[in-house]
Parts: structure tokens; sequence; C-alpha cells
């Protein structure tokens, strides 16, 4: 079961500054609902938990990241995240790809994310995967800016409002 | 005989009073719950239960290294292949049987199953079967020595170069690829046993929702035999089921495992699946791919059939076919019509995927013989431009031509096909039909007329030809008529809803003159019924039914003798109508089956045996051939591809007919169990083998709503073999109906071009292909 979900978005911080925070790992993993960082192995790999709720169906991965790619010339970045359910549910791989280019003293920002699960969520979470991953990368997004803003980021994980976003996004044609 | 008479089984039903393995509650009773596994294939890297151990209640986890020590971590299925019981580091499918949790209540128990931690490493999953034989594929039996790809056997049957010669030369020549997909048997009851083995007196008696008991008695002597579970110390018993339809023969690993901890830890051991186990790890049904062609003239005579089968069976072949048949009747696919040139061909392979496939309301795989050769029948008229009807009128085997030899094989025992359609044909008011449908043509309007004229192949069946493990497929009943001249009758079959204890009586009264009231029916106790092998393929009434005619004509003979005694005529004299002898010319003086029973047990001939007993074997001496003729009316929006099933025909010819009530029920939850495959049911794999509708909720089993009105009326053309003429129905309209459905939908359909649609046909798959197509 793959989704692939690609999003672009703007921030008004100077290309540097969001280069620093994206692949800072201590502070992007912050910004990721239901994420925490438990060990750092070595300057690219660190252990990590991702908690994810699909409607009934909970989650929670025990994974490693690995930063495959950090181009701090081209700002191009490319982190890879395995992980499996730690009640032995299933697994979950994720790709994601990350290029930031300057515009109006701004940042764009272009991601792309391949999810990948395996198991019970796939099965039971086959139709919705594709929106909750959207509202997930969404609250990533709001967090991400917050974080740069300066703010206090919290990225407990709320499968309620997640699953009702997505409702709403369904029925109010906004998603 | 032919009264519909109420079922006698529905008094205890409709009050709650049936009595299900989940009913059987034992003292000290255990309880087991399954871990499966997530992925499709994968190693095992570490099973932790120290956590599950914690769970108040918990007792055991039993995993394959446990089951290894005993031997008891494989067993073989019924073709001869092997299959996990628990695994000991690889697990080949998602769902599996990882290991198993044994408690004290059910809910600590599944408590238990959630705490067991399961380390694995997944690999890349074989889904696809076409891909499973690519040079490059991973070898997914690696258990077997020397396996080399993941090819399991080829069967072949027909006469090829004569075959190649006529499609060579035919004026016409048409192929359809087309996939039967995956089903699951969605029976009300899932699976489950309580095994109970008393160490004191090295017995064993096994509560168990099996379609076979004594079948499953041997095979558990044959596999437990070495541990001292020897083929007396074992009563199994199969009450109540709600449903089987195929998918309760099978042993699955969750009776063995049971089996296997009642015996170590010396108390009871209950396991019942839930609903998504059951439609996740349990047999499937069907699964073949087919290329089907078939040659013929301009003018509509067909003359050969060609069908190459790629049949996907999970990661172990667990079909449950008669042993000497691996694609089982498949080779009926020649249908109903008279040439003499085929060639079939299959091969069966392996993926990750849930072992199988059984014989789902269908005699082994004849529901796959008869879509292919019917779906072909129609894209042959298409061809041509000749009315599907009139084709298959044209073709039909006459029935003066009975029995009739087909060209693989078969002696079709008789059959009337034309007067079938032509029932079939004024029921619908087929030309009428047409001219409706030529009108809405020329509106645009998508209205389509589907035929299926099948034949069907059951009651499995002679003993030179059919076996399970060696074992002869014949079937037994035993009647014992006790002083007062009441019954109790024993058969080796066991009813799963078919009514068994109603039709048997039916069979014994009208041979015997006994009420059908006053005889009581026994079915699934290996301890008390006489052997045979159990309920499935249409083939209890061809074959135990039998057997009741057979062994109260036994008692009729007796019945004769004593009567004879008794009014001190010679038998000669004697004259029977049902229930009492009379004396030829001297009607008032008789003897009442009853007076006659009573004598047998207090004033019987000096020399003859007493008692009022019969016992018989039957070995039929050939299958019986059912055929029916369906007409399915739909209407589709074109906008939608929404389909609405108008009307739907079943003229079915079962033979002589015990109970129309009966068989009108057999025909109803047939034709629904029939409409499923062919717009609703798939069981969907996504490439990483994750089983994409694992749920009630996006697997599809039709209801009420969903149903449309069936219209069902028979022909009668009796089996000259079988003792009473019967020929079984319980499968007919499952294997007939779903041709006639997607006949109906890609007639609809065919002024776009469209020549087919795989079954399950959606509401999207029309929309898409007329998009395709550019209709909308």
């Amino acid at each position: 079961m793959t989704t692939t979900i690609t999003k672009s978005f703007h921030v008004d911080h100077p290309v540097d500054a969001v280069w620093n925070n994206l692949t800072n790992p201590t502070q992007v993993v912050t910004c990721v609902p239901g994420a925490s960082l438990t060990e750092q192995i070595d300057n690219d790999n660190y252990k990590g938990e991702v908690e994810l709720k699909f409607g009934p169906v909970k989650a929670k991965y025990d994974g490693l990241i690995t930063f495959l790619e950090r181009d701090a010339a081209t700002k191009k970045m490319s982190l890879k995240g395995t992980g499996t359910d730690s009640k032995g549910k299933g697994g979950a791989d994720m790709k994601m790809d990350g290029q930031l280019s300057e515009k109006d003293g701004g940042t764009d920002v272009n991601v792309t994310m391949e999810v990948n699960v395996t198991g019970m969520m796939a099965q039971f979470g086959s139709r919705l995967i594709n929106d909750v991953s959207n509202q997930v990368f969404d609250q990533f997004v709001n967090n991400f800016k917050k974080q740069l803003a300066g703010e206090q980021v919290d990225n407990t994980l709320s499968a309620g409002s997640m699953v009702g976003g997505m409702i709403k996004g369904f029925f109010g044609g906004k998603k | 005989m032919g009264h519909s008479l109420k079922r006698k089984e529905d008094a205890r039903f409709i009050q709650g009073k049936g009595r299900y393995v989940d009913d059987v509650k034992l003292p000290g009773m255990l309880y087991m719950d399954i871990v499966r596994s997530p992925y499709a294939y994968a190693k095992i890297k570490n099973i932790n239960i120290d956590e599950a151990m914690k769970v108040p209640g918990v007792v055991a986890v039993v995993t394959g290294r446990d089951l290894e020590k005993y031997n008891l971590h494989w067993m073989p299925t019924l073709m001869s292949d092997t299959q996990m019981v628990l695994p000991t580091d690889t697990v080949m499918y998602q769902a599996q049987e990882v290991a198993a949790v044994i408690a004290t209540s059910k809910y600590a128990a599944r408590d238990g199953r959630e705490a067991v931690r399961v380390e694995y490493e997944p690999m890349k999953p074989v889904i696809d079967p076409y891909k499973s034989l690519d040079p490059d594929a991973p070898v997914l039996r690696t258990d077997k020595e020397g396996k080399k790809d993941n090819h399991i056997w080829n069967w072949k049957v027909g006469d090829k170069q004569k075959t190649d010669d006529v499609f060579a030369k035919a004026e016409v020549v048409v192929k359809e690829q087309m996939h039967i997909p995956r089903i699951h048997v969605a029976s009300i009851e899932t699976c489950g046993c309580v095994a109970d083995y008393d160490k004191v007196n090295n017995h064993l008696t096994m509560y168990m929702t099996t379609q076979a008991p004594h079948a499953i008695r041997t095979v558990i002597a044959l596999v437990a035999g070495h541990v001292g579970l020897t083929e007396e110390k074992i009563r199994v018993i199969s009450p109540d089921i709600g449903g089987g339809f195929g998918g309760k023969v099978p042993v699955y690993p969750g009776y063995v495992i049971a089996i296997a901890v009642s015996f170590l830890v010396g108390k009871p051991v209950k396991w019942i699946e839930d609903r998504s186990e059951n439609l996740q790890a349990d047999s499937f049904a069907r699964d073949y791919h087919i290329t089907a062609e078939m040659a013929g003239t301009k003018d509509g005579k067909i003359l050969a059939t060609r069908f190459k089968v790629l049949a996907d069976h999970g990661y172990t072949d667990a079909s449950a076919n008669p042993s000497k048949f691996p694609t089982g009747m498949f080779s009926i696919a020649t249908g109903s019509y008279d040439y003499d040139a085929t060639y079939m061909e299959c091969d069966a392979v392996y993926t990750n995927k849930p072992p199988g496939g059984v014989a789902y309301r269908c005699s082994f795989r004849v529901t796959e013989a008869v879509h292919a050769i019917e779906r072909i029948t129609d894209r042959f008229a298409l061809e041509i431009g000749k009315d599907p009807a009139e084709l298959r009128l044209q073709n039909f085997i006459k029935k003066e031509d009975f029995p009739w030899k087909s060209p693989t094989g078969w002696i079709y025992d008789s059959g009337d096909y034309h007067k079938g359609l032509l029932k079939a044909m004024d029921t619908v008011d087929y030309h009428q039909l047409r001219a409706e449908q030529a009108e809405k043509r020329k509106r645009g309007e998508l209205m389509g007329i589907g035929l299926s004229t099948f034949t069907e192949v059951v009651g499995a069946g002679p003993s030179k030809d059919f076996d399970i493990l060696g074992i002869k497929m014949f079937d037994s009943a035993e009647i014992r008529v006790h002083p007062t001249g009441k019954a109790i009758a024993r058969f080796g079959t066991k009813s799963q809803g078919q009514g068994h204890e109603t039709t048997y009586a039916q069979i014994i009264a009208e041979e015997l003159g006994i009420p059908a009231e006053n005889i009581q029916i026994e079915e699934g106790d290996t301890d008390t019924a006489p052997y045979g092998l159990g309920t499935y393929a249409s083939r209890s009434t061809p074959t135990a039914g039998a057997a009741a005619a057979v062994a109260s004509r036994k008692l009729r003979d007796k019945a004769r003798k004593i009567a004879a005694y008794l009014l001190e005529v010679s038998e000669d004299d004697l004259e029977w109508e049902p229930g009492k002898f009379f004396v030829k010319g001297a009607p008032e003086k008789s003897k009442t089956i009853q007076e006659i029973v009573f004598a047998s047990y207090t004033n019987h001939p000096p020399g003859m045996e007493a008692g009022f007993e019969a016992t018989h074997y039957y070995d039929p001496p050939n299958l019986t051939f059912p055929s029916g003729a369906y007409i399915c009316v739909v209407d589709i929006d074109k906008e939608t591809g929404a389909i609405h099933v108008r009307r739907f025909v079943a003229i079915d010819d079962c033979g002589n007919i015990i109970n129309p009530m009966i068989v009108q029920g057999q025909v109803h939850g047939g034709l629904t169990q029939g409409i499923a495959p062919a717009m609703y049911e798939e069981l969907i794999y996504d490439e990483a083998g994750n089983i994409l509708n694992g749920t009630f909720m996006d697997y599809l089993v039709p209801t009420a709503v969903e149903s449309p009105k069936w219209e069902t009326g028979h022909t009668v053309t009796p089996s000259p073999h079988h003792p009473i003429g019967a020929k079984g129905v319980g499968e007919s309209p499952t294997v007939g109906a779903p041709p006639a459905i997607a006949n109906a939908i890609v007639d609809a359909l065919s002024p776009y071009g469209i020549t087919h649609l795989d079954i399950p046909i959606t509401p999207f798959k029309v929309w898409k292909a007329l998009k395709e197509k550019g209709a909308i």
C-alpha cells in the first residue's frame, strides 16, 4: 500500500534558516505529529518512534531515520525512515525528498513523501491512508512554520481531529 | 417424495436451539487465540512471549519451535502438498498463524495475543501468479528439497493435435482472457473446534466445524498415530453447522494446534475464529486465470474449444479435490454442446497468498469451467452476429443422444437441454425482450440479455476414479427401525443447512412407508454414524440419498418375507403399496409396515435373523449431470455504470425432486451466491501482499437488498442410474448464475465494442470500459 504526496509551501524566512531547521533532526522531528527521537546513532542515523491512528486502528512504529542526502549547496535533502509496529502488526517505510529555493526573500519548500505501509494499517486504512497522510503532512507544515516563527510547537497526535479534519475536508471540498 | 414437507430441523433453528461448536462448553476448558503475520513474506527473527505470559489467565504460548519437537509443525494437505501448522522460521502470507496463546478465558487469550512480540524481516513477496514463474522470482518453497521454481503441477486433457488442426482450419476463432477471481467462502458461522483429550483413557473427542467428520478422524489418526492416537481412540463430532460451502472441508492449522495443546495439557481447548481471521486466512475459492478459445463455422456450429489455465494456489496446494483430479472437474468445460475436439491445460503456481482453493458451492472447479465455456460461447455468437439463444439451440447435445460421451471422457447420464432453454425463453418472453432491446439501442440506452445453459457434474463419485487420500468416495446409510415402527437413520454425510433431516426421511418414507416425521436422522458423530466421505460437491443426494433408498429396499425385501409368513402366503403373492403388503386380489388381507416391524422383534419367521436394520454403502456407477438454463436481464445506467438486474429466470433440471421447497431454497441461496462473484466479491491484494478488503466493511457480500427477485422453475430429466432418479441441486445455481449475469452485462455494452469484462463487474468497471470506448 504505497501513497505519494507532494506539497509545496512558502515561508517568510531566509533559505538558510529554513535549511538549518529542516535538516536538524531534533528540530524537524518535533514538528512531525506523533513522532519523537529516542537515540542518535551517528550523524546520519537516528532512532525514533512514530504513532499513527487511522480511526480505530492505532500503530506505534519503532524505527530508524537515515539522512541519505543533505546538500547545503543545492539545498536538497533526502530522508528515509523505516519502522515496524511495536506490537508486530506491520511495518511502514517512508522516503522524503525536499528541495528549498529562495523566493521573494523567503523560501519555497517542495517536499515529496512516499509512504508505504504493510500489515493491519494497510488492511484497515487503505481507503483512509492518503487523506490521513495529507492531514499529517498539513499539521507538519503548520508546526514547521510555527517553529520557524519561534512559537511553541505541540506535536501530540490528535487523531480525532485528524479524521474529523479529513471528513470536513471531504465534505467541504477542501483537502 | 415430491412433497414440500416443512424442514424438520427448522423447529430447533428458529427457536435458537441449534447446537454449534461454540455452544460446547466443557469443565476446565481453555481458550486459544492465534497471533497472525502482518507480512505476506518474512523471516521470523524472534518471538518474545515474556509479556504475553504475564497477562493474567494466559497459561501457554505455543510456537512452531514447540510443535517441531513433536514433528507436528507441518501437516499434509488433501492434495499431498504440505502446509505449516505453525512456522519455525518463515511466514508465507498475510494473516498466517505465527503462534497460539492458550488462556483460561477467550478475553485473556486475546490480551495475550496482543502482548506477543514478533520480530520479522520482511522479504519481497510473489503476488502476481504470472510473475511467479519468472526466472528472477524468489523460490517460495525452499522447504522442498531441490525446488527451483514456483511451479506446482501441470495437468492436461483432450486431443491437442486434433484440436489444433480444427482451430487452424476454422472459419471463425474467438479468444478471451478471463479471471475467475479469488473469493471467500462467507459462511455465517466461522471455523472452530473444541479438542478434548482425555489423558486417562487416551481418547480424543474433537468437536469441530467439518463437512467430512469421518475423513477428519482418519486424517487425525494418520497424523497423530505416532503419539498413540489411533483411530478407535478418536471421536469426531460435527454438531450443527452454520454453512460450509466447501470452506469446512480442509483441515486448518488451528484445529491441529488445539489438538496438540489439549494432548499436551490434558484439558479441553476451544478455538473459534473471528470474522476477519475467517476472511483473511481460511481457504479461498476460484482464482483461475483462463485463456478461452472457441472455433466454429460462420453459421454457428461449434467445432472445438481450447482452455489454458493458470491456477494461483497460494503458498501450498490445499485444494479439496478428489486425489486424482488436481483441477477438479474442470474438464466439464466442453459444456452442453455437441462437438468432439477440445484441449485443456492447467499450470498451478505458488504465490504469497493464503492456501487453497476450496470448491465453494461447486463440484470442484465446475464454476470456473462453466464460466469459461458460457462466456466464450457468447463471444462466438457476438463474433458471427447470431442470437446466443439460437446458437445454443443449434449446438445442444440432443435428448436422444444421452448417455453422451464428452470429448474429455465424461458420460453425461441424461439431459434435455432444448426443453430447459425453451422453457426459460418462454418464461421471460425472450423475443419480446430482444425487440425491446433493439428499440432501446436506437435511443442509446443500455439493456442486456444474458444466457447460461450449463451442465454440472456432481455426486462424486464412482470408486474407480474418485478417492480422497485413497479413501473411495462412496457414502453410507444405516437404518434401524424400532419395534413400534419408528426409525432412526444415520449417515456418513453432514448437513450444513441443506435439510438432510427432512430429505433423507422423505426418501426412507417413500421406500418403506414409515411417515417421515417418525424417522429420526442423525449425522456427524463418527462413533455412531457409518463411515462416509461427507457433504460437499452436491454429493449427498447422489450418494447417501441413494444409500438410503437401497438400504430401505433391503428392509422392504425382509418385510416381504415377514409379511408372507404372517399372512401364510407365498412372497410372490404379495403386492406392495407404500406402507403395507397385501395379497394380490385380496387387498383386505394385508400387513402394515408397522405390524411387520413389530413381528420382526416379536414373531419373526423361524430361521430369520431378528430385528429390522439395514446398512448400505452406495458406490455410484456414474456421476450425475444436472443442468440448467438461466436468463438474466439487466439495465445499465450509462452515466454511472450502475447495473440493475431486472429479471433472473432459472430453470433447473436436477432429475427427480425429493422436496420442492428445499430445492427452491437451495436455488435461491445458490443464485445469491452466484450474483456475489459476478458483481461484488473479490479478495484483493496489493503488490506487497496486503489484503485490501479483509473485513466485511470492504468485502461485499450481497444481502437481501442487492438480491434480485429470483424466478425459478424446473424441467425433470431423471438420472437413469440413480435409485430414485435424483441428481443433486445444491450447487447448480452458484455455478450457472455468474456467466448469465456477465453475459447480460457484456450484451448491453457490446454495441460499443466491448467483448468481455472480468467478474466482479462493478459499476466502476462498466463506467471505465464505456469511457475507454468513447461511449460517454
